[in-house]
């Protein structure tokens, strides 16, 4: 070893590398980088990466069973990290759907959705969900990301050019890569960088926003996005992965809380959210749908949603568009939450959603803070540097309508005490 | 040979966006971009105010392009960077660092003006007694670093690598509060301008510190 490297393997910690470290790495041998890793990760673990990929051993109601990832102990903690923003997953009326179904077709599609894995109750699930959406047609895909990565690569093509927010998820920068486009990214929610990147591109173009960022809770700013996207002749995609039966007079999302939902061309959603189940789908024209049938490759390729699943999706779909009032009552808890939050002079960057992160931008306390929070009875993640930029590291909340005031209150309390004790709050 | 060793008042550092396209345009066949986004690499400016070298004090200007770092036996370096232009305000300076370190340089001395503010510093340089650029970055909180970077060099002789330690105060942060505005100057003639958004998304600010070279590595 030489002594540059020498002299700094002594002075080497943990903290001193994070998971961008280890994506590239030169040299001859596809697995260099494995040993480093592990031998990173071996000290990383114990000193708050744990956090991550804890099992839960019931329900993701408000209540959650954690077995905790340092001590293997088994925790009853109040759940803050789920995404089942309505409380929907485990209704009644959802398992009895499911149970039902599994009786009725056993486990899984058993094949393509276009050869043999297509299912009475898939045909009325999506004739339900186009209805819901106002739309002609709805396709589903196995899961979110497969509904990104096929339906931007089933309508883009070598030679085009794609716009995304800088914040977009892996799935939909992973659905350019695979499409072959250029890609070029536009500072977050910006329509004045989107339009100087507009300008002069010729050819077909896609701009590609989603309704909520998922890691700051902040809305797309649709209208003006929006109308920079049509002045420069280019369609717009909006993933409301998080937004969907959430936002709108009628739930179909942000589009339509913008009263924008005629105007963006093509809408992407998902159930693992908002309906506490799994897999994604485009509305659209039936032209549209027929398309993306023919040419989303990862739902053309992949085995299709379970009938069980899927029986317990249109049962929960049915909740959504039937019960406003369970909207309401989210709306009712974030605002809540919202107003102790900021008595407490706990910061929430710029939320404005039911997704809300706690900012702690300390890179180097966020693991300790989490740690401190979740031995105190919440059930929440830590998101650090390469996920959001350094220092802007934060703790994640997800509220659900299933949420109470008790609930919340508890929330305020313990992470204000864990942020005031390390000195991130006043 | 032993360490080579260079001492810093300031060293600071923007990391900006730009395509893929022109970060190969300015790489060697072989050598791959660190890609921040799908089809966009880092163009990194890193300007230096030494006190103390073999050669005196002097200033310097380089501009890299992020790269994967060569994983090898030892510690994993921070990263890896390949500079394609390093510039310095003096000639002695110059012949050094290419007689030692194989670093393609810009063949004429530059002005390099430091603007220390309270929290902020701004360099501004002229090439060819015109400003080619002037770069801005904002401190964050101070912390004693060593850090280890790798730079891979290439030239008629062949392909280089240098294992730089870095210590000193480090501030680091992504607060998107630096900026540089880079002229219209045969100095970047290997820019697309209008392409590298001028806001860093990363700024680095070291001071009171030095680089630890270790000998030059043929590969």
């Amino acid at each position: 070893m030489e002594a540059a490297q020498k002299q700094a393997a002594e002075k080497s910690g943990f903290s001193e590398y994070d998971y961008s470290n280890f994506y590239y790495g030169a040299g001859d041998d596809p697995i260099n980088l494995l040993r480093p890793y592990a031998d990173w990760y071996r000290e990383a673990r114990p000193n708050g990466y744990y956090l991550y990929q804890e099992a839960l051993g019931s329900a993701p109601t408000t209540h959650v069973r954690v077995k905790n990832g340092s001590t293997g102990a088994w925790q009853d903690l109040l759940n803050l990290a789920s995404y089942n923003y309505l409380g929907i997953s485990y209704r009644p009326e959802v398992k009895a759907a499911a149970v039902a179904a599994v009786e009725k077709y056993g486990l899984g599609a058993s094949g393509s959705p276009i050869l043999s894995g297509t299912f009475d109750v898939h045909e009325e699930f999506t004739a339900e969900l186009a209805r819901f959406k106002d739309k002609e047609a709805c396709i589903v895909f196995p899961t979110g990301y497969s509904a990104n990565v096929g339906f931007i690569s089933a309508l883009m093509r070598s030679g085009d050019t794609i716009f995304l927010d800088q914040y977009s998820h892996a799935s939909i920068v992973d659905g350019a890569i695979l499409a072959k486009s250029k890609t070029i990214f536009f500072r977050h929610n910006n329509p004045l960088d989107l339009e100087r990147k507009l300008a002069n591109v010729k050819g077909k173009k896609l701009v590609v926003v989603e309704g909520v960022y998922s890691m700051d809770g902040d809305m797309c700013a649709l209208p003006e996005i929006l109308e920079v996207t049509k002045r420069h002749g280019a369609r717009m995609l909006i993933d409301e992965a998080h937004s969907t039966f959430l936002f709108g007079p009628n739930g179909r999302g942000v589009a339509e809380h913008f009263g924008l939902d005629k105007e963006v061309d093509f809408h992407l959603g998902t159930f693992s959210k908002s309906l506490g189940g799994q897999g994604g789908f485009v509305a659209g024209t039936k032209d549209l749908i027929d398309y993306v049938m023919a040419f989303g490759r990862s739902r053309f390729f992949s085995c299709n949603l379970s009938p069980v699943l899927t029986a317990g999706l249109l049962a929960a779909l049915r909740i959504a568009a039937s019960e406003p009032q369970l909207r309401a009552r989210l709306w009712s808890n974030v605002a809540y939450l919202r107003r102790r939050f900021a008595e407490e002079g706990i910061d929430i960057g710029k939320s404005n959603s039911q997704v809300m992160p706690v900012m702690v931008n300390n890179d180097a306390k966020v693991f300790a803070v989490a740690e401190k929070i979740q031995n105190r009875g919440l059930f929440l993640n830590p998101v650090t540097f390469p996920a959001v930029p350094k220092h802007k590291s934060r703790l994640r909340i997800s509220v659900s309508a299933a949420h109470t005031e008790e609930d919340l209150e508890q929330a305020v309390k313990v992470i204000g005490g864990a942020l005031r004790e390390e000195g991130i709050c006043r | 040979m032993s360490i080579t060793r260079y001492g810093f008042r300031d060293v600071i550092s923007g990391f900006f966006e730009f395509p893929t396209d022109n970060a190969r345009r300015v790489l060697p066949r072989g050598i791959e971009p660190f890609e921040l986004h799908h089809g966009t690499s880092i163009f990194a400016v890193i300007i230096f105010d030494f006190d103390e070298s073999e050669v005196g004090e002097y200033g310097e200007v380089v501009y890299a392009v992020i790269v994967p770092p060569l994983v090898r036996e030892g510690r994993l370096p921070q990263s890896a960077m390949f500079p394609w232009q390093v510039a310095t305000t003096t000639k002695a300076a110059r012949e050094h660092a290419i007689e030692r370190w194989h670093l393609p340089h810009w063949m004429e001395d530059v002005e390099v003006e430091f603007l220390r503010e309270k929290s902020r510093m701004t360099a501004k340089v002229k090439a060819e007694g015109a400003p080619a650029l002037e770069m801005t970055v904002y401190e964050h909180s101070w912390q004693p670093v060593s850090h280890l970077y790798q730079s891979f060099q290439k030239d008629d002789s062949g392909s280089y690598l240098a294992s730089i330690l870095f210590e000193g105060d480090k501030s680091e942060h992504e607060d998107e509060k630096g900026r540089i505005v880079l002229h219209d100057s045969p100095f970047n003639r290997d820019l697309v301008l209008s392409e590298v958004y001028e806001t860093p998304f990363r700024e680095q600010w070291m001071r009171k510190g030095c680089q630890l070279f270790d000998p030059l590595l043929k590969l």
